[in-house]
């Protein structure tokens, strides 16, 4: 039997604030654990939660770029549950009432543009970090607090590829958003993949598993490819998928079986007595949201315009920090094309992601675009400039470094022509193989001409003037 | 004003007052050595209202350094990491905190018999109990060890202990003093408040203690008044609302008969007592009312409590086991059940019928206070029908209207979280027996000053009882 497959798709973001959701202590990746909590992170009895107002504002955001609707009134709920990582015994969350719902993003797939709906984006907090060592468990609680949003698909996406694109894009607007750093290796962006397969035609869903610990885009697909095989041999087999929990084992490259979901376990929520009712400012909602950053589907529409082909906007798109590097380039430079085609392979080459977005390299922008004007006007060659800009990723200037390598391009016809003259006298034999029939002589002839002038003659220029020489010694 | 407490203010006799009675009145769960405190003294202005002045706190509030145990064996070996925020705003103003009183475990009683440092003895007869769940620091303003103590009020647990002490216990509107620090009961029922001797001490600590605080989200922004100089005490027109519910419900007659003297009193003075009749049938809803959400908040407000972080952590194999076996050997038989019943409301099977409805009939209750509070500027009955039972008194019978409503109306202050006050009024049959106000929300200002009004009639300011 042929099956479908039903994916929805919950996602975990940790928001970039500088304090934790309901307490003033810091959030820092990689800290010493424990070094950045207080009472409160602790669960001590007695403390009680301060809402973070930064940790709205990211929310607002997400919710505007994900299309949902915003409930003005914020309001907290409890999820009661005895587990070590959690601090309080319950986590707050917004369970009744969360701030987005009904939203959706569009996806390019292979086979056109797909609406993804999005049922709700609420704010929570993070529990703390267990490491498992030997027979003992070892807590961090640093994590414990980061404010969360959780952004939960419908099931609506129907195949790897789309699950794919789905968080890429998704992961992709919340980076732009600059809510969150979207490290999915490092946990600040966690997805958990529900799964059910169904024969195709029906309506009903089959039997879903859920799939935790998915530290990368491209285990996402394997994690369903997997799973697919998995429930179609045992629906193939008249045998019931069971309600599970699994866990894509990076190791294996497959999905394992962490726990069974015998009937759902019941949370208990009530709303949360200590954070009344907040109602938001509806001005404050709207700076926000005027003030909202560029979306990468507004920027890729911005750089198609530019005139830069699809697949550089695609490369430029995927790396905000490269994209955010490119768009300072190109106010130094008319040639966009060109910035493009640097950014995208010799800056990528030599500069990491890093120090791009952290603005540590040492290249002064404005040098760099002179030497992008320069190759666009034929003022120097491409090669030349490959050599050039090792000298400005040291702070040097453009015209400094021409000086010192003694870089001059030779696109005065008459000095050329000198040249080319000569060349073709002593490469009889070469101007006869290229009236033959055999244009590689072309390139070799070229080839001497920049030997002769030391790789100062303005390449297209000299193969203008040598094919017009090579015309007038055509044989009759 | 600032010069009130001053007189009272000896660090050492405190001390040595509250070692002395401590085997006949066991108030105290801790002793705090007050060098520290005294030496920091140097840094604060001489003028302030707590000034060199010793207290003590609820063992549920936090002071850094300080064991707080909320009377319990959970938390035994406790040590505060943090303060709250009013032990920082004490302190700010010289207050010297001298150790911290005995309540029923973490606030959750009204008897002060269910604290893990055994009962509290009544001073006025030391076979009686302190009534609780603020019984410690009830009994420690009563015996004239402190003049100000701070306890906390979840259903009446500063203003029922008070009745049965002889003393003034407030507990003002939800929001006016910060709970950040102060272990919880019941989030949403839970007050911070205080006993004295004076209606013009309680003025000045909640001066002292109100405000805005940003750890706190339930606190509110309104200006804090100066209630203090705000006292007048004129009666004169104040129209004083008499809970004949409340009348209706108590046997006692010498209680009634002194409570009819005093309206007599109250009228010649000006006041114009009003009868108000509350709901009847929602009257008798308040305990389950009260139970239920109160427990389900409970629930979870001690989920906290797991042994793994703080607190006294029992053996097992894994975290699990660790946790189950420190909440069983933590908690008693009579928190358990709370915690069963508490969870049992919240179930999703139950939510609607149990906790919600709970939530609903809440609202109709403040509905209802807030109809008979149009009608007059405080509320007042007695606080208790009658003085403080004997230790080992079972004989209540819980479904009396007596019980139910008597002995349970002042809840109604932390439905509503409106401000509630209890002054000594008599002695019924030896022992002391208070009246309770109740005014509107942040009417603080006005139910202190009619307070202030009753207590020059009643003739019972400052008044301790020592032991010999």
């Amino acid at each position: 039997m042929m099956y479908e497959t039903v994916i929805g798709i919950e996602i975990h973001c940790e928001l970039k604030t500088k304090t934790k959701m309901f307490s003033s202590a810091p959030v820092t990746y990689g800290a010493q654990p424990n070094t950045c909590v207080n009472e409160i992170d602790l669960g001590h009895p007695g403390t009680l939660p301060s809402l973070n107002k930064q940790a709205v504002k990211l929310a607002i955001q997400a919710c505007t770029a994900l299309n949902l609707e915003i409930d003005p009134v914020v309001r907290f709920d409890r999820k009661n549950y005895y587990y070590s990582d959690l601090p309080k015994g319950f986590q707050i969350t917004q369970q009744f009432h969360p701030i987005g719902s009904s939203g959706f993003i569009d996806i390019e797939t292979s086979t056109g543009v797909k609406r993804i709906r999005i049922n709700r984006l609420h704010m929570e907090e993070d529990t703390a970090k267990q490491y498992h060592v030997e027979d003992e468990t070892w807590m961090d609680f640093n994590r414990a607090g980061t404010p969360l949003v959780e952004i939960v698909s419908e099931a609506d996406i129907r195949s790897a590829e789309e699950a794919m694109k789905y968080v890429e894009k998704l992961r992709n607007i919340l980076v732009y958003l600059d809510v969150t750093d979207g490290k999915m290796e490092e946990g600040s962006l966690r997805c958990d993949i529900n799964i059910s397969l169904r024969p195709i035609g029906t309506l009903d869903y089959g039997i879903k598993t859920e799939i935790k610990n998915l530290n990368s885009i491209s285990n996402i697909a394997i994690a369903i490819a997997e799973e697919e095989k998995r429930q179609s041999a045992l629906l193939e087999a008249g045998v019931a998928v069971q309600q599970a929990t699994r866990r894509y084992d990076d190791v294996a490259k497959t999905t394992v079986l962490m726990r069974l979901k015998e009937g759902s376990v019941d949370y208990k929520y009530f709303p949360e007595p200590n954070i009344p009712p907040v109602r938001l400012n509806a001005d404050w909602i709207q700076t926000i949201q005027a003030e909202l950053p560029e979306l990468p589907d507004a920027r890729k529409e911005r750089y198609l315009n530019l005139g830069l082909k699809e697949q550089d906007v695609q490369q430029l798109i995927q790396n905000k920090a490269l994209s955010d590097f490119y768009d300072e380039v190109i106010l130094h430079t008319k040639e966009v094309k060109l910035a493009a085609n640097w950014c995208i392979s010799e800056v990528m080459a030599v500069v990491d992601v890093k120090t791009l977005s952290q603005k540590t390299y040492r290249l002064d922008l404005k040098e760099f675009g002179a030497m992008l004007n320069a190759v666009g006007d034929q003022t120097i060659s491409s090669k030349q400039a490959k050599e050039i800009f090792p000298h400005l990723l040291q702070a040097k200037k453009f015209n400094e470094v021409v000086t010192d390598l003694k870089i001059e391009q030779v696109s005065d016809t008459s000095i050329l022509e000198a040249v080319i003259e000569a060349t073709l006298n002593e490469q009889a034999q070469s101007v006869l193989d290229f009236h033959g029939g055999k244009d590689r002589a072309l390139g070799f002839l070229v080839g001497q001409i920049m030997k002769k002038t030391q790789g100062q003659a303005n390449p297209a220029k000299t193969s203008q003037l040598v094919l017009a020489a090579l015309q007038k010694r055509k044989p009759e | 004003m600032i010069e009130h407490f001053k007189h009272k203010a000896s660090v050492q006799k405190a001390l040595d007052k509250a070692l002395a009675y401590q085997p006949k009145l066991n108030a105290m769960v801790s002793f705090l050595e007050p060098t520290s405190q005294l030496e920091a003294l140097k840094a604060i202005d001489p003028s302030s209202p707590f000034y060199g002045v010793p207290i003590v706190l609820k063992d549920l509030v936090n002071m850094k350094g300080s064991i707080t145990t909320g009377s319990s064996k959970i938390l035994e070996n406790y040590v505060s990491p943090y303060d709250a925020t009013i032990t920082q705003k004490l302190s700010a103003k010289g207050a010297i905190i001298i150790g911290k009183a005995s309540c029923d475990t973490f606030g959750m009683g009204g008897t002060n018999m269910t604290a893990a440092t055994g009962p509290v003895m009544n001073p006025y007869d030391l076979t009686r109990m302190s009534g609780g769940s603020s019984g410690g620091s009830a009994v420690l303003v009563a015996s004239g060890v402190v003049p100000m103590a701070i306890g906390t009020d979840t259903g009446d647990s500063v203003r029922k202990p008070a009745s049965y002490c002889g003393i003034v216990g407030m507990k003002p509107s939800y929001g006016r003093i910060s709970r950040y620090g102060v272990i919880p009961y019941a989030s949403s029922l839970d007050h911070v408040g205080f006993f004295t001797t004076t209606v013009k001490d309680a003025a000045i600590t909640l001066e002292v203690l109100a405000g805005r605080d940003d750890k706190d989200m339930t606190s509110s922004n309104r200006p804090v008044e100066a209630y203090a100089s705000l006292l007048k005490g004129d009666l004169k027109g104040q129209r004083i609302g008499i809970l004949k519910n409340v009348i209706d419900s108590i046997q006692n007659q010498s209680t009634l008969k002194e409570f009819e003297r005093l309206c007599q009193k109250l009228e010649a003075k000006g006041a114009i007592c009003v009868p108000i009749q509350l709901n009847e049938d929602l009257m008798h809803a308040f305990l389950p009312t009260y139970y239920i959400i109160a427990n389900a908040e409970a629930t979870a407000n001690h989920s906290n409590l797991d042994g793994l972080r703080f607190g006294v952590q029992k053996e097992g194999d894994d975290v699990e086991a660790i946790m189950s076996a420190t909440r069983t050997a933590g908690f008693g038989k009579l928190l358990r059940k709370r915690f069963v019943i508490g969870s049992y409301a919240l179930f999703i099977e139950n939510q609607e019928k149990v906790f919600r409805k709970a939530q609903k009939v809440r609202r109709l209750i403040v509905e209802d206070l807030k109809k008979a509070l149009s009608q007059c500027d405080v509320l007042m009955a007695p606080a208790s029908s009658q003085g403080a039972p004997r230790l080992d008194d079972q004989s209540a019978d819980q479904l009396s209207s007596e019980y139910l409503i008597a002995e349970n109306f002042m809840a109604l202050g932390n439905f509503s979280g409106y401000p509630s006050i209890t002054i000594p009024f008599t002695l019924v049959d030896g022992l002391p027996v208070g009246i309770n106000l109740t005014a509107s929300a942040f009417e603080e200002a006005q139910l202190l000053d009619i307070a202030y009004g009753i207590e020059q009639v009643t003739q019972w300011a400052d008044r301790t009882k020592e032991l010999v």
